[in-house]
């Protein structure tokens, strides 16, 4: 009796012990079931059309934004939310093809000239008309240095923006630039209340304001660190986007598992990732959701962030570049939710001039890893014993997992390799300021171009551009010229060569294509799911399933 | 005690490397209008004295600064937060002293397999972290069983209770396994004194000992171990709130922390030490209460 009591006692303590050693990160369990694809994954941009109205879906953004002002509505969460409550002159849709929204024709009568009709009847939701004076006050915010709008490259060269007349704004620019009418289908061009911006002054985009637009659905409250609602629109202009959702609640849940559990459960009904979180598997599995693989912009790639040091030698970027094994990458790190990169746009950008892109896509290297290759290029440059630190984000299974990758790479190849953990709360603050990048040779991140044109990605590579960590200028004058040529084929051509050589440079390196992770409980459906959904009303479809 | 206590969380900005505006503007480039702003915020160019009293006063009618990151009034996004985490920690306390106590009062009396069970118990909920106690406790009760929900602090009183108890259990059970082996040999250390033995030797019954001579005699190291606990319950409630998606003070703190948004750091350091304060004389009363030997002020 006494010997049975105590070998169940050590069993308990035992197995608790090893519970209460499982102290560390949520482990990813290896994909068993997802057949390995090894070549490219189909990628939809939208979902099975919802079948009628529903009273209230609750969505999770993988942070709290920090405002919903659309100046600086520039990353996830933010556009999350907002694409379905501020919409602009122009619309990116999910397919990625721009078409008119609150400009109901654009012209471009001369070089340096747009002209923008302005929609009829269209109203803000406190029921005043959208004017020309409100497009003029809210394209200025844009261009304005004192507003400090995330979207300001696009208004770099805008002299003047006018209204003709009561339903014309025409704008004005220094020289052509080839992004600027793209860009007016972004939060770029996103049209706010004037009245209702001045009046509410640092306030607006808070939780205690919000913003006053012209969408689909409309700005009801924000319980700061609880929840974000919008409700319908019922008096939105566009009939073929009026939200089927009554209500849409936004949850700010960060914690990966815990999400996980919660879409699990059902307490949510859907969220994008856009990093495949720890329990993906869970989700892919799910008997009561679905999970969709969305056409996207995004890319995974190791982001050079210094002038010096042994990281902003080309040869050792490259060395790192072929020690990497990208498939490896895509199967395990994302879990075959990724596919391997060989530039940083890929394909999906190509929306003018495709057979000029593709050629000189198809013309790029492989990438695959190649290990005595990577060596030899190290040697070339020198060898090093000095040691590079990679910066990554805290609190994502990707990011630690890519970073132990290139630290083996690094030990393999000899080039000491420290990886700096940045806790996600100061993660952001590495792209906005320098101080927070000192010590750092490169960094990896998640980034995408606004619109699908190449040039959005290439154009950052200006000589002291804001995004351009590490000062690479070999593109500069090539990057301007392209951003002067208005017509698509021409500036294809000048666009397809910047590719090829910032590919061969890589200041940043190209690792993984990121398609969006769209997860929806299957009692709803219609959501879209193209990475258009950080721009295009993605919820004004989302509604009752079957 | 309070006025020293703020005056080292006033000072602290001062303290930092670099001074206070190159702490306030720490990773962020700095524009001159964002420098002027903050310096007119914090008062940097008066002198320490009466920042600090314009501070205080500004404390004392209610004003906590504005957050940088959140732009907002710092009382707006401490209020949200507030009753979550008051609710929270005092439901963890509630249950930290009736399991800890509890089961310390019977594993002293019963021994036998009872005392070892507790033991046992108590180890293996002080090695335990408290997230993987929580994550342990949604995946069997709230994705299993689906008794409780998964997540958020929940509305109305009833509902509030509901999402709070499963944390409330991640974020106690650490400290009652404590305050369990505490409360039990406190009370085996009482049950052996002579006046015991007497008691015992002269009939009075079990229940009458306990409660009046050994429980009474070993409140004093219980109600000081709960006292150090529930002080301690707002920053380990920090990993219960990020498992259980409660927005509440401990992650606000964090937050703030890492994003130098020193108003907010500064009110919800201050709201700790008053509430710190608060439970330790509560505590000094209660002995008083327990023990007539020990009198306020006096030299015990």
């Amino acid at each position: 009796m006494t010997l049975h009591r105590n070998a169940l006692i050590v069993g308990a303590v035992a197995l608790s012990a090893a519970l209460a050693a499982c102290g560390g990160s949520g482990s990813s369990t290896p994909s068993s079931s997802a057949t390995s694809t090894g070549g490219s994954v189909e990628f939809v941009s939208t979902t099975p059309a919802a079948t009628g109205d529903i009273e209230a879906v609750s969505w999770n953004l993988p942070y709290e934004p920090t405002s919903i002002d659309p100046a600086y509505s520039f990353n996830y969460a933010e556009n999350t939310v907002d694409a379905n409550l501020c919409e602009s002159l122009l619309r990116l849709n999910p397919d990625f093809s721009i078409t008119p929204a609150l400009a109901e024709s654009f012209s471009h009568p001369t070089p340096t000239t747009w002209v923008y009709k302005l929609r009829q009847g269209v109203t803000f939701w406190d029921g005043s008309p959208m004017t020309a004076a409100d497009v003029v006050f809210s394209l200025k915010r844009g261009a304005d240095p004192d507003v400090g709008s995330y979207f300001g490259t696009y208004f770099a060269n805008v002299k003047d923006i006018v209204a003709t007349d009561s339903s014309t704004v025409t704008v004005t620019l220094n020289g052509p630039d080839a992004l600027f009418n793209q860009a007016m289908s972004t939060a770029a061009g996103a049209i706010v209340q004037e009245a209702y911006t001045n009046s509410a002054g640092k306030d607006f985009g808070s939780p205690s304001k919000g913003v006053m637009c012209t969408g689909p659905f409309k700005f009801d409250s924000w319980k700061s660190g609880d929840r974000l609602v919008v409700t319908r629109n019922s008096a939105y202009w566009d009939a073929a986007l009026r939200a089927k959702a009554a209500t849409l609640t936004f949850r700010f849940i960060s914690d990966e598992t815990t999400a996980v559990n919660a879409l699990r459960s059902g307490e949510i009904d859907g969220e994008f990732f856009y990093l495949p979180p720890a329990g993906i598997n869970e989700l892919k599995n799910s008997d009561t959701g679905t999970l969709y693989l969305g056409k996207s912009l995004v890319f995974w790639a190791l982001v050079g962030a210094s002038e010096t040091g042994p990281y902003a030698d080309p040869k050792v970027r490259e060395g790192f570049s072929l020690a990497i094994d990208r498939p490896a990458v895509a199967k395990v790190v994302f879990q075959d939710t990724a596919s391997p990169a060989k530039s940083l746009t890929d394909p999906a950008y190509f929306s003018y001039g495709a057979e000029v892109f593709q050629k000189a896509y198809d013309a790029l290297p492989a990438n695959n890893a190649n290990f005595e290759e990577a060596k030899k290029l190290i040697a070339e440059a020198g060898g090093t014993s000095a040691g590079i630190t990679i910066g990554v984000q805290g609190s994502s299974a990707v990011h630690e997992q890519t970073g132990s990758l290139l630290k083996a790479a690094g030990d393999a190849l000899g080039v000491p390799v420290t990886i700096k953990t940045i806790p996600v709360d100061q993660y952001g603050a590495v792209y906005s300021d320098p101080k927070a990048r000192e010590g750092l040779d490169a960094f990896l991140t998640t980034w995408y171009g606004n619109v699908p044109d190449p040039l959005d990605v290439y154009g950052l590579f200006t000589k002291g551009g804001f995004n351009n960590f590490n000062n690479y200028t070999a593109v500069d004058s090539a990057v301007a010229e392209a951003r002067a040529i208005d017509d698509p084929a021409a500036r294809a051509a000048k666009v397809a060569d910047i590719m090829t050589q910032v590919t061969r440079d890589s200041p940043w390196t190209p690792l993984e294509v990121l398609p969006v992770l769209a997860y929806m409980n299957n009692k709803v459906t219609g959501a879209t799911v193209s990475s258009a959904y950080l721009y295009y009303p993605w919820a004004a479809g989302l509604g009752k399933a079957g | 005690m309070l006025v020293v206590a703020s005056l080292l969380v006033y000072g602290s900005l001062y303290l930092t490397p670099g001074g206070p505006l190159s702490f306030l503007v720490g990773n962020r480039s700095a524009s001159p209008e964002v420098i002027a702003s903050i310096t007119a915020q914090y008062h940097l160019d008066d002198p320490f004295v009466v920042r600090y009293f314009a501070w205080m006063s500004d404390v004392l009618h209610g004003d906590l600064g504005r957050s940088l990151v959140y732009r907002e009034a710092v009382t707006d996004l401490i209020a949200s937060r507030l009753l979550t985490t008051f609710l929270l920690v005092s439901y963890a306390t509630a249950l930290i002293i009736v399991v800890g106590v509890g089961a310390g009062v019977v594993s002293a009396i019963r021994g036998g397999w009872a005392g070892r069970l507790v033991s046992t118990g108590s180890i293996l909920f002080l090695a335990t972290p408290a997230f993987v106690l929580g994550v342990v406790l949604i995946l069997v009760f709230a994705n299993g069983l689906g008794w409780f929900p998964v997540f958020g602090p929940g509305e109305g009183v009833i509902g509030r209770l509901w999402h709070l108890t499963l944390p409330a259990i991640a974020l106690a059970m650490a400290s009652a396994a404590y305050l369990a082996r505490i409360t039990r040999s406190a009370m085996v250390g009482e049950l052996g004194r002579e006046h015991v033995e007497t008691a015992v030797s002269r009939g009075i019954s079990q229940r009458s000992i306990i409660r009046r001579h050994v429980l009474r005699n070993a409140s004093i190291p219980i109600v000081t171990v709960i006292g150090l606990t529930i002080g301690g319950l707002v920053a380990a409630s920090v990993v219960v709130e990020n498992v259980f998606a409660l927005d509440g003070l401990g992650s606000l703190l964090v937050r703030a922390i890492l994003q130098r948004d020193f108003a907010v750091v500064q009110a919800v350091v201050l709201l700790l030490v008053i509430v710190f304060v608060v439970v330790n004389l509560i505590v000094d009363l209660l002995y008083t209460v327990l023990d007539p030997r020990i009198s306020l002020g006096g030299d015990s």
